[in-house]
């Protein structure tokens, strides 16, 4: 029932921190001054001018804008992308479906890895594997996202021409259908295999600089909370017993290591929104992040309003879900004693 | 409060100054960092990028009129590493990499000390204002905070920086904008923890002022981890700086680890790989080099911590 009451009494709070964040969002963008020009052409008289603002309530205090602006939000507009040419809430969707397919392979590249670098470093505590893991671990913290990305490119793309720039082949793309937007599901649903490899061989070098920073600590996490777990009793005795070491291993000690490392792999989503843009610039991989940065070179308001907005209100509901978990599983912990 | 004693110890110790305690104190400290290698390894770090950026105009003649300017050789674009009088290379626009690099640290240096500076002072003043005062001004305090956090950081600086115009000095004004709220928490937390000492309350029942209290118990036992979480800062905002920098949202030819990398990603798919790597590197060393010792840091002041190794 506590659970229960901390869920609710979270789930109470997020509106207000939405609501919040809005306001963060829309007085930052106006800081810079009126968004009106991106909307104007030279040849614009004076009236005309005048015309916009009034249409936009460009003209009207800001409070009140606000509220146009909110109510839009509310109803699905999102106003105008001077970069994309076309209405955010119309470009939203294509570009969410290729960051989205970039995140989660990099999460799964991030897991696999992280996962299997702790647990071989964990198992092998103080010895050379565990000392390389630590430098990994350490380094992925303080590397700068985008040079990792242009060094894989220096190497993969420019020397040995392995991997491609870019999210795909432009032919190959074109001759099957696009129902889901996610290239890799796309290509199976037309059953073309040779899409399909063209989607993973495009996906591979941006998942993998995406998921860096994340594997890092998720290697780190699962490694010290393996350690603690070798030490206890339960693992003495199922080694007395005769346990091969490599079961103990796999049937105990990783099993209870997992839950803490569970709670850090959410934790490790901001890295992906962020690391996003930066991956997403060099990769040329025509996702939200890239559209970001467009927008910010050339003061695109509605954009970076709807990008602001969006990526936090996922970041709190992520954040919250992580919560709960994490304190289902504290409760776990403390009624198993 | 807890119970006074009813027996003196039979042997008094003399008494020490607290600032002559606190002296002892940060000595036993320094000597059980350095005892561990990766930490000195990062001090070691600091010290040689320290001195690069104050030395800066020592080793490279500066450009004029703006040294913090690249300076342009037109009669030696895209030249590789080892060539005379370039011996990192230059950009495709004449850039001399070395250049770059040494007062890039200087760039970096700036940028950090300045970020953190203002970010500790604002974070630390708002956290105890929450913490000491407490009731409603930390509840609305707090609010604010959170809706501060609830947006992703570089996401946020970067939404800043834009909305401001692209320079060097907004970037400086968005970190700042963004980063202090780390502070306002940890502050708060803290001060929430050491008000309930017996210490406080001894100190309040001499009649000492708030203020002095504030200032001369709770202040000095809650700043540790303020101290930690500013040494990782130190590295972690020239990382978030560079990165502003390398999407485009500083000056372009500023002698910048960001900018140059950025400069240098156009001739990578011919080859040319220097301009981006060597700036990166440092970028990558600085940041690594702050984090080495902020974690070595925590590992002394904060035992609570110290997991198995």
């Amino acid at each position: 029932m506590q659970i229960r009451d901390y869920v609710l009494r979270r789930l109470l709070v997020l509106p207000l921190l939405i609501v919040g964040t809005s306001i963060i969002v829309f007085s930052l963008t106006r800081i810079g001054g009126s968004p009106i020009g991106i909307y104007l052409s030279h040849e614009m008289s004076q009236d005309e001018v005048a015309q916009l603002e009034e249409r936009f309530h460009l003209d009207d205090p800001l409070p009140v804008q606000y509220l146009f602006w909110a109510s839009g939000v509310v109803r699905g507009d999102l106003g105008w992308s001077g970069v994309a040419a076309a209405p955010v809430t119309q470009v939203f969707p294509t570009k969410l479906a290729a960051s989205m397919e970039l995140a989660i392979a990099a999460a799964i590249v991030a897991v696999v890895l992280g996962l299997a670098l702790g647990t071989y470093a964990g198992a092998r505590r103080n010895r050379l594997p565990d000392h390389l893991t630590r430098v990994f671990s350490i380094s992925g913290a303080s590397m700068p996202l985008f040079w990792f990305a242009i060094l894989l490119l220096i190497v993969f793309w420019v020397n040995l021409g392995w991997f491609p720039v870019g999210r795909s082949d432009a032919d190959i793309y074109g001759r099957i259908a696009h129902p889901t937007g996610l290239y890799t599901v796309d290509a199976l649903l037309a059953g073309d295999f040779a899409a399909l490899r063209d989607a993973l061989w495009h996906l591979a070098l941006p998942a993998i600089t995406l998921g860096y920073g994340a594997t890092a600590i998720i290697a780190r996490m699962m490694r010290s909370s393996l350690v603690e777990e070798l030490q206890e009793d339960y693992v003495d005795a199922a080694r007395a017993k005769g346990l091969p070491e490599r079961l103990v291993l796999k049937r105990h000690a990783r099993r209870n290591a997992l839950i803490p490392t569970v709670t850090v792999i959410g934790l490790t989503f901001g890295f992906l929104l962020q690391g996003a843009v930066v991956a997403e610039i060099i990769f040329q991989w025509p996702g939200l992040g890239r559209w970001m940065a467009d927008a910010v070179l050339r003061g695109d308001q509605a954009t970076i309003m709807a990008y602001v907005l969006f990526t936090s209100v996922l970041f709190l509901f992520v954040n919250l879900a992580v919560d709960v978990v994490y304190a289902y599983l504290d409760r776990r912990v403390v009624l198993g004693e | 409060m807890a119970d006074i004693p009813r027996r003196m110890p039979v042997t008094v110790p003399t008494v020490d100054s607290a600032w002559r305690v606190r002296a002892r104190r940060w000595r036993e400290l320094l000597g059980s960092v350095l005892a561990n290698p990766t930490t000195v390894v990062g001090l070691v770090l600091i010290v040689g990028m320290l001195a690069v950026a104050l030395f800066a105009p020592a080793i490279t003649e500066p450009n004029t009129p703006d040294p913090y300017q690249m300076p342009r050789d037109w009669g030696a674009l895209n030249v590789p590493p080892g060539s005379p009088g370039h011996i990192l290379g230059t950009t495709n626009t004449g850039g001399d990499v070395y250049y770059g690099i040494i007062w890039g640290a200087r760039t970096s240096l700036r940028l950090s000390i300045i970020v953190v500076s203002i970010t500790v002072v604002v974070g630390v003043a708002i956290g105890s204002a929450a913490g000491f005062i407490g009731g409603k001004v930390d509840e609305i305090l707090m609010r604010i905070v959170d809706v501060f956090l609830s947006i992703p950081e570089l996401i946020f600086a970067l939404a800043i920086a834009a909305v401001l115009g692209p320079s060097f000095r907004n970037i400086i004004l968005a970190l700042a904008v963004v980063f202090w709220v780390k502070y306002a928490r940890i502050m708060r937390a803290q001060i929430i923890h050491v008000k309930d000492n017996d210490y406080v309350d001894a100190a309040r029942v001499i009649g000492d002022s708030r203020l002095r209290i504030y200032l001369k118990d709770v202040l000095p036992n809650s700043i540790t981890p303020i101290i930690v979480q500013a040494t990782l800062d130190m590295g972690h905002i020239v990382l978030v700086g560079a990165t502003l920098s390398f999407i485009g949202l500083a000056e372009a030819g500023l002698a910048e680890w960001g900018v140059l990398v950025s400069e240098g990603q156009a001739g990578i798919s011919a080859g040319r790989w220097w301009a981006s790597t060597f700036p990166g590197l440092m970028v990558f060393l600085w940041a690594l080099a702050f984090n080495l010792v902020g974690d070595g840091l925590r590992d002394v002041l904060d035992p609570r911590t110290e997991t198995a190794r």
